[in-house]
């Protein structure tokens, strides 16, 4: 087969040809489009702004990595809750009843009377059905 | 020959802008429709991106610092205009932008606007293997007999590098029609 060689071929056009007299009236469709593009107030949606999309993404990623971080913070608080309180001190301290009477002054007894207002007949009814009753009015 | 410097101040001159810019039109239409026409290969296309390119020269004349010439900063922005589209038409297509140019020139010949024959669909099958910058080379040298100089200043390369470009397109298409 005979080696094609551009240069030794005549001339080949690349064969685009346009509309009957697009040329003509080319200048005036462009000055058109110029003119209504100035017209027109430019509007730039939000989501077009690459600025502030790169800022929102930003800040939401941070606010999703912090999430963890500020749980995990309350959890390891050093504020004790009340539950955990109640628990130590019933199962894993020393204390006994009479080290925490020992603890209460008058403001506290009287808050403990506020608190437990027991009816009279509440309280003969306790004190008549308890068979500790002598040992509970020698204390 | 015309002023360029005179000239590109009458294109920003609000009083005489629009009487420059038909001159600009009037000399610029044709060589910037054959140029994006021959990257782009489809008329109605071309139109579009011919519109493109001269709402954008108009947009941008403001910023034009008269670096380079008149006649190339217009053909870099037709170029990036050309490619920007067959990118874009080619993503919308989900297929590359090769393929879409081999899919055009298959619907060339039903295409009303041209008029070649087995030759010139063998040749711009052949060019559309070519690199990128290959075929835009080829093109300007070969079908646009633009001169190196004005090339380089177009794509901002040196005319070596350039002749060399050329010299590996044009071994590549006669290996191409040869064999095919």
């Amino acid at each position: 087969m005979k080696a094609f060689k551009l240069e030794n071929e005549p001339k080949i056009t690349a064969g685009f040809k346009t509309p009957d007299h697009y040329f003509d009236d080319f200048s005036a469709k462009v000055l058109k489009q110029i003119n209504e593009g100035e017209k027109e107030v430019k509007v730039i949606p939000i989501y077009k702004r690459k600025k502030v999309l790169t800022t929102l993404v930003a800040a939401v990623t941070v606010i999703t990595l912090m999430i963890p971080i500020i749980n995990n913070y309350n959890r390891t608080s050093k504020e004790l809750d009340e539950a955990t309180l109640e628990t130590y001190l019933s199962y894993q301290s020393n204390l006994n009843q009479y080290d925490l009477i020992k603890e209460l002054d008058a403001k506290d007894i009287d808050k403990l009377n506020k608190n437990v207002a027991l009816e009279q007949e509440t309280l003969e009814d306790i004190l008549s059905s308890n068979p500790n009753l002598e040992s509970l009015i020698s204390e | 020959m015309r002023d360029e410097k005179e000239f590109i101040q009458q294109l920003l001159d609000p009083k005489t802008q629009n009487s420059a810019f038909q001159i600009l039109l009037s000399d610029y239409q044709k060589p910037l429709y054959s140029h994006i026409r021959n990257i782009v290969l489809n008329h109605d296309d071309a139109d579009d991106v011919l519109q493109n390119t001269f709402v954008k020269v108009f947009q941008y004349l403001k910023s034009f610092k008269g670096e380079s010439r008149l006649f190339s900063w217009m053909y870099r922005i037709a170029t990036n205009e050309a490619l920007t589209f067959l990118n874009q038409k080619a993503k919308l297509n989900g297929i590359t932008s090769e393929a879409l140019q081999n899919k055009t020139i298959d619907n060339l010949k039903a295409d009303s606007y041209f008029d070649g024959d087995e030759i010139q669909i063998k040749l711009q099958k052949a060019i559309v293997l070519l690199p990128e910058k290959q075929q835009l080379v080829f093109k300007m040298k070969y079908f646009q007999e633009l001169k190196y100089e004005e090339i380089a200043a177009i794509l901002g390369t040196s005319v070596g590098a350039l002749k060399a470009s050329y010299h590996h397109a044009v071994k590549k298409i006669e290996l191409y029609v040869t064999s095919n």
